[in-house]
C-alpha cells in the first residue's frame, strides 16, 4: 500500500483504504471514493490532484490525497 | 391546500437550472432559519398550488454539513408531498448515493435523471424503466441546459404528491445488516412517525448523534440498539457507518450494471479531462488565469476602445446623471413651484448622491456578467483549485479566491460570495479580509490623488492594489496565529464539474443577483445619507442662528469634522485639510465614492465633478503632501467598507460580536498601518520630525513583525473538520 500521492497522471488505481477520522472519511465516500473502487489520476501539480471517481472529477490536495492509500 | 415538492440532488447536477425553469420568476429567497444557508422556494409555472422547494445541493443526508442538516430536518419535519430527486446521468452510480437515502423516507419520490442528451453523446444508455423498477419509484429523463423534460419531471412529481404513494422500499441491506436495523425499528416502533421508522433506524445504526439526541430514547432501549448495532459490527468487522455506506454503493452498482449500456473504455479521457491538462497545468495555470482575468477587467474598466463597461459608466455619469435626470427633475420640480431649500435638497441631495452611485452600475455589472460566465461553464471551480497552493501559505483557502475576485466589483456579493466556503473559521476570516481588496468605488479615491498629487502616475492605482493584497496576506498570517482561526485551511475537496457552455439564464439571473445587491444601496443606505450628508453641509450656525449657509466651513459638517479630526492626528492629518480628510472619511463610510464627492464639495468646487475629481486636484495638491494623501489613502482603502458591506458582514457571520470584530479589526488595521506609513515614512524623508507618535509607530510596526513571526497557537494534531458544501456549485 501507498499514499495516492505516489500515483502519476494518467493511472488508474485501486483504493485500498482511507485513514483518518470519521467525518473526512464520510466525506470522500460521499464523493464517490470507496475501497476497493477505481480512480484515475488525471493532473497533478505540486502534489495536489484531479482525479476521475466514478464518472465525476474530483480535486484534492496533497494533504487529503495522502490518506487514500492505494 | 397546495402541495409541496422538494427538489434535491447533487451539486453540480443541474438543479439550479432546473429550479429556475420550472419556477422562472416566481421565487422567494431567503435563509434557512438560524443560518446562513440560503433557503429558495417558488410557485411551479401555471400551476399556483404547487410549490417547488429548492434543497441546497447536497452529497448525502450525513449530520457532517450545515447543507445536509437543513436539508434533511426539512424533509423529515415539513413532510413534503413529495421528493423530485435530480441526478446527474453522465455520473449516475455517485448521484444515486443521495438518491438510496431519500428512497428510504418513505415519501413519493420521483426521479429525474438530467444531462440525458450528453448521455447519449457519450453512446451510453440509461433504460429509465429498469432503472425505476430497481429502485422503486417512477424515473424520467431530461436535460434541464436545453430545457427539455422539465415539466414533465415535475408533473410526475405533482401526479405522484397527488396519489400519495411512499417509494418501495428496497432491499438495500443484506444478511445480519438487515436483521440489525429490524432490530432497530422493532425497538424504536412506535416513538417515531411511522412513515420514517426505516430512516430512524439506518440513521441510530449508524450512531449518528444528531438523531440519538432528537429521540431522547430510553438507557435501556439505547443499550439494545448498541448491542444490535456491535453484533453486526462484529460480524463484519467493520464499523456501522462504512458498513451502510458499502451496502448501498453495492446495491447502486447492481442498479447500475442492469439498467445503464456503457459505450466508451472506462477511463477515457474526455474533452474536459484535455481542457484541464491545460488550464490546470503547474506552469501555464497562473499565466492562463492572469491573461483571461486581464481581458475581464479591460472590457469592464479599461479606457480601452472595447471597454464596453467604462463607455457605460461614462454615459451614465455624463448623460444620464449630467444632463437627463437633473434636466427633467429641473423642469418637473419648475412644473410643481419647487424651489430653495427643497429643489437644493432633491437636486443636489438626492439626484447627485444617488447619481454618482449608480454610475458605476455599468462597470460592475459588465465585470460581474464575464465572472457569471466564468462560474457556469466551471473555470472557477478551477480557479479556486489553482489558487489553492498559494492561499494556504497564508492561511485561507482556494475557495477564498473567488469571493476576492468579486469584491474587485463591489465588496457586498463579494462578503456574500463567502458561502461557499465550508469551514467555519476560513468564511470568517474570509469575510474579514474581503473589505480589504480595492472595490470599484474605491478607484476614483486612488485617482484623485493619483491626479492631484502624484503628476497622475499609474504607479499609484497598481501600489493601491498590491496594498490590498498585501493586507489580506498580512491578515491571514497574522489571525492564524490567534487561537479563534488556528489550525489548518480545511483540507481542499472540490467537486469539478465538467466544462459545458454557459446556460443564458443562469449566467444573467448570477450576474443580475450580484448586481442588484450594488444597486439597492443606491435606493436605500444612499438615498438616506444623501439627504443627511446635503443637511449637514448646507446647515450651520452664522452669527449664533441656525441656518443655511453659504460658506461650509462654517456648517454643521465642519463642526463634526472639526470635532473629533484629532483622532486622526497621528496618522498626519492636520492644518486646514484635517476636518476635510475627516467629514471625507466619514461619507466614505456611507459609500466610498462619496469621497470625492465631498472633496469637491468641501473645496467649493460647484458643477459636475468627474469622476476622479479633476477639477479640485490643484486645491487638493496645496493641501496634502506626498505623504499625507498616502496615509490617507491606504486608511481609505482599509478600514471599514461602506455601509451597505458592513451589512453584509452582519448577514454572513450573522453575529454581533464577529461583526464588530471585523469591523473593529479592519478600522484598527487601516489605522496602525497609516500611521506606521505617516510617521516612519516622514521621518525618513524629513517631513515629520520625531515625536511621541513616531515611538507608537515604530512600536505598533514591531508588534506587527512580531505577530507574524510569532509561533501562534498550536491546535491539537489532525484537528480537521469539513463543514458544508464541497463545491462552488454554478448558481
Amino acid at each position: 500500500m501507498m499514499p495516492l500521492t505516489m500515483a502519476r497522471a494518467g493511472e488508474t488505481v485501486t483504493i485500498q483504504g482511507i485513514t483518518g477520522k470519521d467525518e473526512v472519511r464520510q466525506h470522500l465516500v460521499e464523493l464517490g471514493f470507496v475501497v476497493n473502487g477505481e480512480i484515475t489520476v488525471v493532473n497533478q501539480i505540486a502534489g495536489n490532484l484531479i482525479l476521475q471517481v466514478k464518472d465525476g472529477r474530483v480535486a484534492l490536495d496533497k494533504t487529503m490525497a495522502n490518506r487514500i492509500m492505494i | 391546500m397546495g402541495l409541496k415538492i422538494a427538489l434535491a440532488g447533487n451539486p453540480n447536477s443541474g438543479k439550479t437550472t432546473l429550479f429556475n425553469s420550472l419556477t422562472g420568476s416566481n421565487q422567494y429567497v431567503g435563509n434557512w432559519p438560524g443560518v446562513t444557508v440560503e433557503k429558495k422556494e417558488g410557485h411551479l409555472k401555471g400551476n399556483k398550488d404547487v410549490v417547488i422547494q429548492d434543497l441546497p445541493g447536497i452529497y448525502s443526508l450525513s449530520p457532517y454539513t450545515l447543507e445536509e442538516v437543513v436539508s434533511r430536518s426539512y424533509l423529515v419535519t415539513q413532510k413534503p408531498d413529495a421528493i423530485l430527486n435530480i441526478v446527474d446521468g453522465t455520473n449516475i452510480e455517485r448521484n444515486l448515493y443521495l438518491t438510496t437515502q431519500l428512497l428510504e423516507l418513505g415519501l413519493p419520490v420521483v426521479l429525474a435523471v438530467n444531462m440525458i442528451d450528453l448521455v447519449r453523446k457519450n453512446g451510453d444508455q440509461i433504460d429509465l424503466n429498469k432503472l425505476g423498477k430497481a429502485l422503486g419509484c417512477e424515473a424520467v429523463e431530461m436535460s434541464a441546459l436545453k430545457s427539455k423534460g422539465s415539466m414533465e419531471a415535475a408533473n410526475k412529481a405533482v401526479a405522484a404528491a397527488k396519489a400519495g404513494r411512499a417509494a418501495e422500499p428496497l432491499q438495500m441491506y443484506t444478511g445480519s445488516v438487515e436483521e440489525a436495523i429490524s432490530r432497530i425499528e422493532e425497538l424504536i416502533n412506535g416513538k417515531v412517525d411511522a412513515q420514517y421508522l426505516r430512516w430512524y433506524a439506518v440513521k441510530l445504526f449508524e450512531r449518528d448523534e444528531r438523531i440519538e439526541e432528537e429521540l431522547q430514547l430510553d438507557s435501556s432501549v439505547k443499550k439494545e440498539v448498541e448491542n444490535a448495532i456491535v453484533k453486526c459490527e462484529k460480524e463484519l468487522d467493520d464499523d456501522a457507518e462504512s458498513i451502510i455506506t458499502n451496502q448501498r454503493y453495492t446495491y447502486i452498482s447492481g442498479v447500475v450494471a442492469k439498467a445503464v449500456k456503457k459505450k466508451g473504455a472506462k477511463h477515457s479521457m474526455t474533452t474536459s479531462d484535455k481542457i484541464d491538462r491545460i488550464v490546470t497545468n503547474r506552469i501555464l495555470a497562473l499565466p492562463i488565469f492572469a491573461g483571461i482575468m486581464f481581458v475581464i477587467y479591460a472590457i469592464a474598466m479599461g479606457g480601452y476602445s472595447f471597454s464596453i463597461g467604462t463607455m457605460g459608466t461614462d454615459w451614465v455619469n455624463d448623460v444620464l446623471f449630467g444632463e437627463i435626470v437633473p434636466g427633467a427633475v429641473d423642469s418637473i420640480l419648475g412644473a410643481l413651484h419647487v424651489e430653495g431649500v427643497l429643489y437644493s435638497l432633491i437636486q443636489d441631495g438626492i439626484v447627485a448622491g444617488v447619481g454618482a452611485v449608480l454610475g458605476f452600475v455599468p462597470q460592475i455589472l459588465v465585470l460581474f456578467l464575464f465572472l457569471a460566465i466564468l462560474e457556469d461553464i466551471g473555470y472557477m471551480a478551477r480557479v479556486a483549485f489553482i489558487m489553492d497552493r498559494i492561499f494556504r501559505r497564508f492561511g485561507l483557502s482556494g475557495k477564498s479566491f473567488i469571493p476576492m475576485l468579486v469584491a474587485t466589483g463591489c465588496g457586498v456579493p463579494g462578503i456574500m460570495a463567502s458561502r461557499t466556503i465550508e469551514q467555519d473559521r476560513d468564511r470568517k476570516m474570509t469575510i474579514m479580509t474581503t473589505g480589504f481588496i480595492p472595490c470599484g468605488a474605491k478607484m476614483p479615491i486612488i485617482g484623485l490623488f493619483a491626479g492631484a498629487i502624484f503628476g497622475g502616475s499609474s504607479l499609484v492605482a497598481t501600489s493601491a492594489f498590491f496594498i490590498g493584497i498585501a493586507a489580506v496576506v498580512i491578515s491571514g498570517i497574522m489571525l492564524k496565529k490567534f487561537k479563534a482561526f488556528a489550525g489548518e485551511p480545511a483540507p481542499f475537496v472540490m467537486e469539478l464539474p465538467a466544462y459545458h457552455l454557459p446556460s443564458v439564464g443562469n449566467v444573467l439571473r448570477a450576474t443580475w443577483e450580484r448586481g442588484w445587491s450594488f444597486i439597492k444601496r443606491a435606493g436605500t443606505v444612499i438615498l438616506l445619507s444623501s439627504i443627511v450628508l446635503w443637511f449637514l453641509q448646507g446647515f450651520g450656525f452664522t452669527d449664533g442662528t441656525f441656518g443655511m449657509v453659504e460658506d461650509n466651513n462654517t456648517s454643521l459638517l465642519a463642526a463634526i469634522g472639526n470635532a473629533i479630526a484629532w483622532i486622526f492626528y497621528p496618522l498626519g492629518w492636520v492644518g486646514d485639510m484635517a476636518w476635510k480628510a475627516t467629514v471625507a472619511t466619514f461619507t466614505g463610510l456611507i459609500a466610498k465614492e462619496e469621497v470625492v464627492n465631498t472633496f469637491g464639495v468641501l473645496y467649493h468646487y460647484s458643477g459636475e465633478l468627474s469622476e476622479a475629481g479633476d477639477e479640485v486636484w490643484n486645491l487638493v495638491a496645496a493641501d496634502f503632501t506626498a505623504l499625507t494623501a498616502y496615509s490617507f489613502m491606504i486608511f481609505n482603502l482599509l478600514c471599514a467598507p461602506c455601509f451597505a458591506a458592513m451589512g453584509a458582514i452582519k448577514r454572513e457571520m450573522n453575529n454581533t460580536k464577529w461583526t464588530l470584530g471585523a469591523i473593529g479589526y479592519m478600522c484598527g488595521f487601516a489605522y496602525v498601518v497609516a500611521m506606521i506609513v505617516y510617521q516612519l515614512g516622514g521621518l525618513v524623508t524629513g517631513e515629520v520630525g520625531f515625536n511621541f507618535f513616531t515611538i507608537v509607530a515604530a512600536a505598533a510596526l514591531v508588534g506587527m513583525i512580531y505577530l507574524l513571526c510569532r509561533k501562534g497557537y498550536q491546535p491539537e494534531q489532525g484537528n480537521y473538520s469539513i463543514k458544508g458544501k464541497m463545491s462552488v456549485e454554478a448558481r
